[in-house]
């Protein structure tokens, strides 16, 4: 609806966008203890979006880890700081690149299935025929997917994380030999659980997670009931939460600090 | 049916995969010890200069933690920082005379508290002062004392401007001390490319006090310490004739670097041509500052 309207009309029609999802958030919430009784309908959710996203989650989360090990040897080595290889690597990770590149390939990998699976459930009228059945829709098919990846992203998360501990302790001990014992009490000594594990990796990644299943069901839930529409609804889904992570990553960062 | 129930054990495995990787993070890649604050008693310190401690700065007794910085706050009316240690309740034998000393760890790393043990009967208990402090030693004094650089000259009492000319002033500053004997006696007011000889023109204002220098000295630029700032140290000549206002200084050498130097260790005898802008070819003049 919005492509429709003209370029001046850009800036409204992204305030009334935002507007609507901020209602469509109070709706999901206010569903949500209506939709408990939904709660298989949530767990067959968090398989979907969380448990078959492991797989990109991890390989990324290794290769990930694998580079920054690779990267942060040889510019350490300059200064004879290579023994802080393995506490610069989960800093980095905790902090910054888990939650946001977990963020991108969620939103990537579960937000676009969810949008794409509402979408065609609006546009095959599926939707319709619940409000029909006084099935609430919003309690069976919006807020069972926006708990599953409220839930699914810490869980990535962390999982993200230590692939990547995992793979720059690959690189750096195994191939490069750092010293393994200097490598993990580096790290021990630089990482501290309150700042970086949980208001770092836990709260950032909660946040991302909410936003990217709301930008997710929401696009899947407005779209325009066409094949057209739907896919202009997934990629909307990937820019949006894209931008919105990021643009997230930096406040957070700032209030968490 | 049973395709719910393997929905049902997929996501409990990923649920407990994900927790099991958060306990791992939580546990075994981060510092529990340390961020572990049980009951603890609170002793103060007063220092003149808490450099770059931290709230959360560990204290430690002979290098093993025993609590942390708990607040650093500004005495009120005074130049003092006010440093509260808190301090395991399990460390209790604490003696009263101890002295707290800011400490780095290794050259740059982060500063920490370090407790020396007195000889008292009596030991530290919760509000109690530590007397005794030491403050946090910037490098620029620590390598000031090793090195003999005081403080800038003083300008009272009027300077007098000399100039010399180098081929290299390396990272020589405006601003940066004149020693004569390791003493500060005047600072360099001006650092210019001379358009015509392709060189630098250094110009130093040196204090009237010290107005016998004689006018055949030679000025060297010298680094204090491996990574410490340059200085203009002027040796002195034979001369009978005292530096004026304006005179130049012939004798120069310009500032080393760090490969020529070591260059010299290793090839013992090479000369590299950087020295003596002043073109007079007096290479003996040079040679006390070669070995510097």
């Amino acid at each position: 609806m919005s492509a429709r309207m003209g370029h001046e009309n850009v800036v409204m029609g992204s305030l009334a966008q935002i507007g609507r999802c901020g209602l469509f958030l109070l709706r999901i919430l206010s569903a949500t203890p209506r939709s408990m009784r939904h709660l298989t309908e949530t767990v067959r959710q968090l398989w979907f979006v969380g448990g078959l996203s492991l797989t990109i989650i991890m390989t990324c989360g290794l290769f990930v880890g694998m580079v920054l090990g690779l990267q942060l040897y040889h510019v350490l080595a300059i200064f004879g700081g290579t023994s802080a290889t393995g506490s610069v690597v989960a800093l980095a990770v905790y902090r910054e690149l888990g939650p946001v590149v977990t963020g991108l390939l969620f939103a990537g990998r579960a937000g676009t299935s969810i949008t794409a699976e509402i979408g065609l459930m609006r546009a095959t009228d599926q939707i319709a025929a619940m409000e029909m059945m006084a099935v609430d829709p919003i309690a069976y098919v919006a807020v069972p997917r926006f708990l599953a990846g409220l839930i699914a992203m810490p869980l990535l998360c962390c999982v993200f994380c230590g692939m990547s501990i995992f793979g720059g302790h690959l690189v750096a001990v195994d191939w490069l030999g750092v010293d393994n014992g200097t490598f993990w009490s580096n790290m021990t000594a630089n990482v501290n659980v309150w700042d970086d594990v949980i208001n770092g990796l836990i709260w950032k990644s909660l946040v991302f997670g909410a936003v990217i299943s709301l930008i997710a069901v929401f696009q899947g839930y407005t779209t325009a009931p066409t094949s057209e529409g739907v896919a202009y609804a997934t990629t909307r889904t990937v820019v949006a939460s894209s931008i919105a992570i990021l643009a997230l990553d930096f406040v957070l960062t700032a209030f968490l600090m | 049916m049973s395709q719910r129930k393997s929905y049902a054990v997929g996501t409990g495995l990923f649920i407990v995969l994900g927790f099991a990787a958060l306990a791992y993070l939580a546990t075994q890649t981060t510092s529990v010890v340390n961020s572990h604050q049980g009951a603890s008693y609170t002793v103060d310190a007063q220092f003149a200069n808490v450099g770059q401690l931290k709230e959360r700065a560990p204290v430690k007794v002979a290098g093993v933690r025993v609590g942390q910085v708990e607040s650093i706050t500004l005495e009120a009316g005074k130049d003092v920082a006010d440093v509260k240690l808190s301090i395991d309740k399990k460390f209790n034998q604490i003696p009263t005379d101890s002295t707290a000393v800011i400490y780095t760890s290794g050259l740059l790393g982060d500063q920490y508290v370090g407790l020396q043990f007195g000889t008292a009967k009596n030991y530290l208990a919760n509000g109690a002062q530590l007397v005794l402090t030491r403050s946090t030693q910037p490098l620029e004094e620590m390598l000031g004392k090793f090195f003999g650089a005081g403080g800038a000259a003083d300008a009272i009492g009027g300077s007098y401007k000399v100039t010399a000319h180098f081929t290299n002033i390396g990272a020589l500053t405006v601003g940066a001390p004149v020693k004569m004997a390791g003493v500060a006696i005047g600072s360099v007011s001006d650092v210019k490319a001379d358009p015509v000889k392709l060189d630098a023109t250094v110009t130093m204002s040196i204090n009237n006090r010290y107005n016998q220098i004689p006018d055949d000295s030679a000025a060297a630029i010298f680094t204090s310490g491996l990574i410490g700032s340059q200085y203009v140290a002027i040796q002195p000549g034979g001369s009978p004739n005292s530096l004026k206002e304006g005179d130049q200084l012939v004798l120069t050498q310009s500032a080393m670097q760090l490969e020529d130097l070591i260059g010299k260790f290793l090839v013992s005898g090479s000369s590299s041509g950087s020295n003596n802008a002043g073109g007079n070819g007096n290479g003996s003049s040079n040679q006390p500052a070669g070995k510097h």
